[in-house]
């Protein structure tokens, strides 16, 4: 890791340069609440004050909802090609927990095979973070996602009068010599960072008491009652699913043109919550009922991967709190697990 | 009207099925058909490995796409043979197909059944139910194809009723075989049925083998496995010795999809054949 400084009136200049020289996606106000991560032509459309998008940034650019992988033409004889696309982009502005649910999507696209159609698009990704203000249902500093040290070029931290960056990688390092006059950080704007970072951790208002789960969901696990109070109130509608920056659960379909001639393969983004995801040819399905789900989607999120790559798969960012329609609040979830077995 | 698609230089993705000519097919019972299937390029057809238990997915261009275990045996080098019950909209679809017909074919994928360097000189006991032997019926040609590697073979089979055996003229040869311990059992017998009739879970005391040098693979629907692990473990199978075959909706078949987990296991990378050991440690598994 490279450390450096980048005064407050130089950082206009570089926003602009890549914005002039790159595909650029940033944070543009939305709405009063909500901001959306979309192409910037301007820098007076960026707002790197956003608190709240809704549909995580790196999974819109790199695993979007509908993609297409294969296209086909069946004939006399059929012909297939797979379909990658890949273009240079920056992404600007996307905070800590997103980075690292965009790693932990890293891990799941290349663990056992590699997943050409994501790694085409991460690999010409340039990864801009930078801090942001979590939101009340913001539980990240109890996953530990507050703050990341990988899967960025540069990240941004804005101090009082400059911001202090760091440099991940040799592209990082590159744009910054390319684009922006920095120089490289001292003790004292160590000491400035350590006293940000201090500051900006005390503002995560929402903490969950996660550390005995692994353990504590197991002795759980049969107990219907519990979990018949926990799922009561849900619809089965998937909004956890499709909010969540670390979800990655995905059908394989095809399509035919009217022709009959031209057919492609897709993914689209599924919903571990929808009652036919556990379904098989022949009807059996693996998880019938909206308890089943949820406390499947509960050690998913936090006790699967543990096991698989050592992190948890929920990243704290509260999304799904907010979009949950019957108000299914995870972070109380694991908070009731450990009153329910704790003590 | 010519139409053209897109031109383009990408090497194949995981998600690229190779094409894929039906050489033949069987009707064997009135729901299921073997499918003799051979990839169109002749050298992506030999470098075709795969060990019993391991599985294909299966596209039907312009419908969708199945997984289906390989029933054929790896030593098979010409095409490999898929068994398929009339179920859902991809089988049904193949079920209407004609010899010629193409289809798209991506795999093997999936782990096969366990080392069999550990099976050898061991006694293997199969237990299949319904369109459950299809997958085993790999791991049986295998054996058989190197029979003297193994001790004693025992291979129980229940069906519906004797019309849905599957590959009848098979267990009639097999039968004759002095080196083929064979039970075969149906729900609803027919008036010429002389084998056993119930549950395939109730011949397995039957089984007269010495349980620490044998290994029982099983397969079948899923309401099967509760009651042969059972059993199995009354005539003290060891759980590391006993081999399921699980099920699961597996869309993507390279572990991306996420569809198929059970806990943190994935049926299409990590299965899905799993020791009861395994499995034991996943919940809902069973």
């Amino acid at each position: 890791m490279l450390y450096k400084i980048l005064k407050k009136e130089d950082y206009t200049n570089f926003i602009k340069k890549l914005i002039s020289n790159y595909e650029f996606i940033g944070p543009k106000k939305k709405d009063e609440v909500v901001h959306d991560f979309v192409p910037i032509k301007n820098i007076e459309e960026l707002s790197t004050d956003y608190k709240r998008t809704v549909i995580p940034p790196a999974k819109k650019l790199l695993f979007p909802s509908t993609e297409e992988l294969v296209e086909y033409e069946v004939g006399d004889e059929v012909k297939i090609n797979p379909v990658v696309i890949s273009n240079e982009k920056i992404l600007f502005g996307i905070n800590a927990w997103d980075i690292s649910a965009m790693n932990f999507l890293d891990k799941i696209f290349s663990t056992d095979f590699i997943d050409e159609n994501y790694f085409a698009k991460k690999n010409k990704l340039i990864v801009i973070g930078k801090d942001c203000d979590p939101t009340e249902t913001n539980f990240s500093l109890s996953m530990g996602a507050e703050y990341v040290k990988e899967g960025f070029d540069i990240y941004l931290t804005e101090l009082l009068d400059r911001y202090f960056v760091r440099v991940a990688t040799a592209k990082g390092n590159e744009l910054l010599e390319n684009y922006a006059k920095t120089k490289d950080a001292v003790r004292e704007d160590f000491r400035d960072y350590d006293l940000y970072m201090d500051e900006y951790r005390n503002k995560f208002s929402l903490q969950v008491d996660i550390k005995n789960f692994y353990d504590n969901f197991d002795s759980i696990y049969n107990d219907e009652k519990f979990w018949e109070r926990v799922a009561k109130n849900c619809y089965s509608c998937g909004s956890c699913n499709l909010v969540c920056p670390t979800c990655f659960c995905f059908n394989v379909k095809d399509d035919m043109e009217l022709n009959l001639v031209i057919g492609k393969k897709i993914r689209e983004w599924d919903s571990c919550m929808m009652p036919d995801y556990g379904l098989v040819a022949g009807g059996h399905n693996f998880r019938p009922t909206k308890e089943n789900r949820l406390k499947q989607r509960y050690q998913c999120k936090l006790k699967t991967f543990v096991d698989k790559f050592g992190t948890y798969g929920c990243v704290g960012c509260g999304r799904c709190i907010e979009a949950c329609l019957a108000k299914i609040n995870i972070a109380e979830d694991i908070n009731s697990v450990k009153k329910e077995v704790g003590v | 009207m010519v139409i053209k698609m897109k031109e383009k230089e990408n090497k194949n993705t995981i998600y690229t099925p190779d094409v894929a000519t039906i050489t033949k097919i069987e009707r064997v019972t009135p729901s299921e058909i073997l499918f003799d299937i051979a990839i169109d390029d002749p050298v992506k057809q030999k470098e075709f490995n795969f060990m019993p238990g391991q599985f294909v997915e299966l596209t039907v261009f312009g419908l969708g796409e199945a997984p289906f275990s390989i029933t054929s045996s790896p030593n098979n080098r010409d095409f490999f043979q898929l068994c398929i019950r009339d179920m859902g909209n991809v089988s049904g679809a193949l079920h209407k197909m004609k010899k010629g017909s193409k289809v798209g074919i991506r795999g093997p994928f999936g782990k096969g059944y366990f080392p069999f360097e550990s099976m050898k000189e061991k006694n293997v006991i199969i237990i299949g139910g319904g369109i459950g032997l299809a997958p085993l019926m790999s791991l049986i040609k295998y054996i058989l194809e190197d029979r003297k590697s193994y001790r004693r073979l025992v291979i129980i089979y229940g069906a519906v009723s004797p019309e849905y055996i599957l590959y009848k003229g098979d267990f009639k040869k097999w039968k004759k075989r002095d080196d083929i311990e064979l039970f075969l059992t149906v729900d609803h017998p027919d008036e010429e049925w002389q084998e056993d009739v119930g549950v395939c879970t109730a011949l397995i005391p039957k089984i007269t083998c010495p349980v620490n040098k044998s290994y029982a693979v099983v397969c079948g629907p899923p309401i099967m496995y509760k009651y042969v692990v059972v059993e199995l473990e009354k005539k003290c199978f060891k759980p590391e010795n006993i081999f399921l075959s699980l099920e699961r909706r597996m869309e993507c078949g390279v572990g991306k999809c996420n569809h198929c987990h059970i806990g943190n296991k994935l049926t299409c990378v990590d299965g899905p054949v799993f020791s009861l050991w395994e499995i034991r440690n996943l919940k809902e598994a069973i």
